[in-house]
C-alpha cells in the first residue's frame, strides 16, 4: 500500500566508477613502483533531476533533486613494479531536495569495499611514444546492510562484483595519449527486505538478481607543465546484459536493465614545491541512458605519493 | 607465470561465483500429496453466492459401459501416450490442487498492474478507464481494494462451482478414468475421488472468466493459461472429456452469477469525482476539525477509492457496526505521545525496525497485504494437505473477511478523514511510501488481523503465529512511518471485529 519510492540506478555504478576516475586506479594507464604507495582522499557530489524510465526521459516530483554526497579513502599499493594493489570504501549520503512529493528519508554510510589487481602486461617504448597494455580485476562487495530495494537512495546495488578489465594505451612523445578500455563486469544477488517482487513475472524471494554489465571507455589525455599537470576527456558507456525497465512511474530496483553514455573531464595537478603530494578534479554528466539517473557528478581529492618500503634490488 | 598465477585465482573466483547462482522461485514448488480428506458431503455445504450444491443443473454422465464413454476412454488413452514433454511438465505445474495455481496467477496480475498513474505534463492525473483499459493508464489500477475484491469473488466463485462439483461427484460416482482402465496411469496421488465432474475443469473455467472481467487486457493470456490446464487435466489420466466439459459448465455459470453481483457491488462508483470527494473532507472537517490533505506534487485531487466504504460488504449487515471509536484530537495528549514515538523511530532506525516495516510493505508494485495473506493461506493449504474444495473455502472465508476488513476500514478512513503523519509533523520523513488517503485506520492493520483471524479459525494450530504476524503487520506501517499507532491497534481490533462476522458463517456452513 506504500506509494512510490523513486528512482534511479545508475547511481549505483557511479561510487564505483567515481573510484575508478582518478589518478592511480584501476582503470587508468599508470603504474607505480615496487616500493610506492598513494593515498587518496575524494569527495564528490552528483545531483539528477531527471531519468530516464526505460527510454523515456522524465521528471519526477515525488523525488525532486536526489542528491548524493561521497567521500572516498583510496590506497593504491606497488607490490612488484608490474603489479598494483588497490582498495577503498566511499561514504555516502543520499537525500531529496525540498520540496519533495514523496517525503522519503536518504540513506548514508559505508557502501561496498573495492580491492583490484592491475598488473602491465606490455610496456613498449617505440620511435614516436610508448604503448602499455594492462589487465585489472577487482571484486567490491557491501561493508554495511544498507538496503538496496530502496531506490533512488540506496547505497549501492547491495551486491557482490567482480570486474575484469583490459585497458590499452598509447602515449606520445608530445604528452598526447590516447586510452581505451574494456571491462566485464560480472554482479550477484542483492537481497531484499521482502519476499516477493515483479521483474517481468513473480519472484517469491527476497534475493534479486542483478545484471551483468558491460563497459567501454576512451580517453584522451595530455600531459602538460612539463609532466606536472595531467587533462583528460573521457567517454564512459555501460551496458547490462539483461534485466527489467522500471515500470511507469513506479520505482527501480537492482534488476533492472540499466545503460548508459556518460562524457567527463579530468585534471590531476602534481605539486613541484611539496613533494608526493596532487591534486585531482574532475566534472561528468550522463547523457544518454536506459533506466538510468541523468546524474551530474563533480569530484575533488587530493593524493599523496610516498615510498612504503627501501628500494630493492 | 606470474600473470598466470593471477589467471588462474582470478579463474577460480569465476567458477566459486558462477557455482552461487541461484535459481529464484517463481512459483511454489511442492510434492504432490495425498488429501487429508475427501469431503463426501462437499456437496451439501453451503455456499455464497447459490442457494445448495445442485442450484446449477448439469445432465447425468454417461454410463461407464456405453458406448460413448468407452470411446472416451480410448481417445483419452491416445492423448495420454502422445504426451509431450512440455505438457509433462503442465502437469507437474497444475497438479491436482490447482486452487494454488489460480490464486499464483492472480497475485501476479495484481502485482503487474499495481501501478499507480502518474501525473501527466500538465501535472493532470487521468484515472484508469475500464472502457479504455489500454489507457494510459491501463486498466485497472490494482492497488489493495481492488486486489482484495478480485480475490474475494475469485476464490467466492470457485468455492461454490467446487461445492456444485462435489454435490455431482458424489451423486453420479463415476470413477476416474485410471479406475476404469488399468492401461491409464493417473499422474497424481490416487485421492479417490469421482472424476464426473472434473473439479480441475470448474477451477479453470471459473479463475478464466472471472479475472478477464478484472484483468481486461489479459484475456489472451487467461486464454492460453486455461486451455493449458484443461488439456493437462485430460493428460492426467484422471478425466475424460466429458468430465471436463460438466466442469466447464459449472464454472461458467458460477463465474457468471459472481460477476452479476461485482456489477452491482458499488465498486464502480468508490473512485469519486472532485466535488464529491471535497464534500467528505468538508463533512469531516465539520465534525472534528482536521481533514486529511495529500501531499504528493503535484497534488492529486482525489484519493484513492473515496466510496469503497459503501461497496457491498460480504458478511457484515452493515459496515457502521464496525466503525471504530474515533481517533484522538490533534491536540489531545494522545496524540502529542504519538508524535514523539514517530519522531523517535524515524530518528532511530534500527535493523529490526527497517526490516519489518519492508517485509509486511507489499508497497505498488507488489501482490499488495491481501495478496501477502493468500501467500501464507497457500502454504497453509499444502502443509495441511488440504483437497481442492477444502482450499478453494479457505480461500473464499480469508478473503471476503479481508474484503469486508477493507471497507469497513475505507469507511473510517474516509469518515474520519485523519491526517497523515507527514501532514502535521513538520519536516517528517518516512522510509514507507505515504498513500493516497486518509491515515485511520490502516489498511494493513485491518487486512491483515481479518486474514489473521480466519487462518486461526481454519489452522488452529496455527493461530498464535498467525495473530503475532497480524499485530507485526499493523506495526509495520508506525515503523514505516507513515501510520499513528492508534491507526495500527484500533486498525487490528477492527480487522479481529470484522472478520467474525465471516467466522460465523464458515462455522455453520457444514463443512466443521
Amino acid at each position: 500500500m506504500s506509494n512510490i519510492k523513486y528512482p534511479f540506478w545508475a547511481l549505483l555504478a557511479v561510487p564505483l566508477l567515481c573510484a575508478k576516475l582518478s589518478a592511480q586506479t584501476p582503470s587508468d594507464a599508470i603504474m607505480m613502483n615496487a616500493e610506492q604507495a598513494c593515498i587518496l582522499l575524494e569527495y564528490n557530489y552528483g545531483s539528477f533531476d531527471q531519468y530516464w524510465e526505460g527510454t523515456s526521459l522524465r521528471e519526477n516530483q515525488t523525488i525532486a533533486t536526489v542528491k548524493r554526497n561521497t567521500v572516498m579513502p583510496m590506497l593504491a599499493v606497488g607490490i612488484l613494479d608490474k603489479l598494483n594493489f588497490f582498495v577503498g570504501v566511499p561514504y555516502i549520503k543520499t537525500e531529496s531536495s525540498d520540496p519533495n512529493g514523496g517525503k522519503f528519508a536518504g540513506a548514508k554510510g559505508f557502501q561496498d569495499v573495492s580491492v583490484a589487481l592491475k598488473y602491465q602486461i606490455l610496456n613498449k617504448v617505440k620511435n614516436n611514444g610508448t604503448f602499455t597494455a594492462l589487465a585489472t580485476v577487482g571484486f567490491s562487495t557491501p561493508i554495511t546492510n544498507y538496503l538496496p530495494d530502496y531506490m533512488p537512495y540506496s547505497l549501492g546495488l547491495g551486491a557482490p562484483e567482480l570486474s575484469y578489465r583490459a585497458i590499452a594505451q598509447h602515449k606520445w612523445k608530445s604528452g598526447l595519449y590516447l586510452r581505451g578500455a574494456a571491462s566485464y563486469l560480472w554482479r550477484g544477488y542483492a537481497k531484499a527486505e521482502r519476499e516477493y517482487y515483479y521483474n517481468d513475472g513473480s519472484y517469491y524471494t527476497p534475493w534479486m538478481n542483478v545484471p551483468n554489465a558491460v563497459t567501454f571507455e576512451g580517453v584522451v589525455g595530455f600531459w602538460a607543465l612539463n609532466n606536472a599537470l595531467q587533462l583528460e576527456l573521457n567517454y564512459m558507456g555501460s551496458q547490462s546484459t539483461s534485466g527489467d525497465d522500471i515500470r511507469s512511474y513506479n520505482a527501480p530496483q537492482p534488476t533492472n536493465n540499466i545503460d548508459m553514455d556518460r562524457v567527463g573531464i579530468f585534471a590531476h595537478y602534481y605539486f613541484k614545491s611539496i613533494k608526493g603530494l596532487g591534486v585531482v578534479a574532475y566534472h561528468n554528466q550522463v547523457v544518454n541512458g536506459r533506466n538510468a539517473a541523468k546524474i551530474n557528478t563533480t569530484g575533488v581529492g587530493l593524493t599523496y605519493y610516498f615510498n612504503y618500503r627501501k628500494k630493492q634490488n | 607465470m606470474k600473470h598466470n598465477k593471477y589467471l588462474l585465482i582470478s579463474l577460480a573466483v569465476v567458477f566459486f561465483l558462477i557455482s552461487c547462482e541461484k535459481d529464484l522461485p517463481t512459483f511454489l514448488s511442492y510434492e504432490n500429496y495425498v488429501f487429508s480428506s475427501t469431503d463426501e458431503d462437499g456437496g451439501t455445504w453451503k455456499p455464497i453466492l447459490i442457494n445448495s450444491g445442485d442450484e446449477i443443473i448439469i445432465s447425468a454422465p454417461s454410463d461407464v459401459t456405453s458406448a460413448e464413454y468407452l470411446q472416451e476412454l480410448s481417445d483419452l488413452k491416445q492423448e495420454v501416450s502422445k504426451r509431450s514433454n512440455a505438457e509433462e511438465q503442465a502437469l507437474e505445474y497444475w497438479t491436482d490442487n490447482p486452487t494454488i495455481r489460480w490464486n499464483e496467477i492472480t497475485l501476479e496480475l495484481i502485482a503487474k498492474y499495481n501501478i499507480i498513474p502518474g501525473p501527466n505534463a500538465d501535472g493532470t492525473y487521468t484515472l484508469p478507464n475500464p472502457n479504455n483499459p489500454t489507457g494510459p493508464p491501463a486498466f485497472p489500477f490494482a492497488h489493495p481494494p481492488y486486489a482484495v475484491r478480485v480475490l474475494a469473488y475469485l476464490s467466492v466463485a470457485q468455492f461454490d462451482g467446487l461445492i456444485t462439483a462435489w454435490h455431482y461427484k458424489y451423486t453420479y460416482n463415476r470413477l476416474a478414468p485410471f479406475k476404469q482402465d488399468s492401461e491409464i496411469k493417473y499422474a497424481y496421488a490416487d485421492n479417490n475421488i469421482p472424476s464426473y465432474p472434473s473439479d480441475g475443469a470448474v477451477l479453470a473455467s471459473v479463475s478464466k472468466k472471472i479475472l478477464t472481467a478484472m484483468f481486461p487486457l489479459e484475456a489472451e493470456y487467461l486464454e492460453a493459461k486455461e486451455a493449458e490446464h484443461l488439456r493437462s487435466l485430460l493428460l492426467s489420466g484422471g478425466y475424460v472429456e466429458s468430465d471436463i466439459e460438466a466442469g466447464k459448465i459449472i464454472g461458467n455459470e458460477i463465474a457468471t452469477k459472481a460477476l452479476e453481483r461485482a456489477a452491482t457491488d458499488g465498486m464502480k462508483n468508490a473512485q469519486t469525482p472532485k466535488p464529491v470527494s471535497d464534500s467528505i473532507a468538508a463533512a469531516a472537517f465539520d465534525r472534528f476539525g482536521w481533514k486529511w490533505i495529500n501531499k504528493e506534487l503535484p497534488q492529486r485531487p482525489v484519493g484513492l477509492t473515496p466510496l469503497y466504504g459503501k461497496v457491498k460488504m460480504w458478511n457484515v449487515p452493515n459496515v457502521e457496526l464496525t466503525r471504530p471509536i474515533p481517533p484522538p484530537n490533534l491536540d489531545s495528549q494522545e496524540y502529542m505521545a504519538d508524535v514523539e514515538i514517530l519522531k523517535d523511530y524515524a530518528n532511530n532506525l534500527t535493523t529490526e525496525r527497517r526490516r519489518i516495516a519492508n517485509f509486511w510493505q507489499d508497497g505498488l508494485g507488489t501482490y499488495t497485504p491481501p495478496g501477502h495473506w493468500n501467500e501464507f493461506t497457500k502454504k497453509f493449504i499444502v502443509k495441511y494437505k488440504l483437497n481442492p474444495l477444502r482450499s478453494a473455502r479457505t480461500f473464499a472465508y480469508i478473503n471476503m473477511a479481508m474484503m469486508d476488513g477493507g471497507i469497513s476500514c475505507w469507511d473510517a478512513k474516509y469518515y474520519y478523514h485523519y491526517p497523515r503523519p507527514i501532514q502535521t509533523i513538520e519536516g517528517f520523513k518516512t522510509i514507507a511510501g505515504t498513500p493516497n488517503f486518509p491515515s485511520y485506520t490502516s489498511g494493513h492493520s485491518v487486512f491483515s488481523a481479518a486474514g489473521a483471524e480466519v487462518l486461526a479459525y481454519i489452522f488452529p494450530q496455527e493461530a498464535t503465529l498467525v495473530r503475532d504476524w497480524a499485530e507485526e503487520a499493523a506495526m509495520s506501517r508506525v515503523y514505516g512511518g507513515i501510520h499513528w499507532t492508534f491507526d495500527a491497534y484500533i486498525g487490528t481490533e477492527q480487522g479481529i471485529d470484522v472478520a467474525q462476522y465471516t467466522v460465523d458463517v464458515a462455522a455453520v456452513d457444514g463443512a466443521d
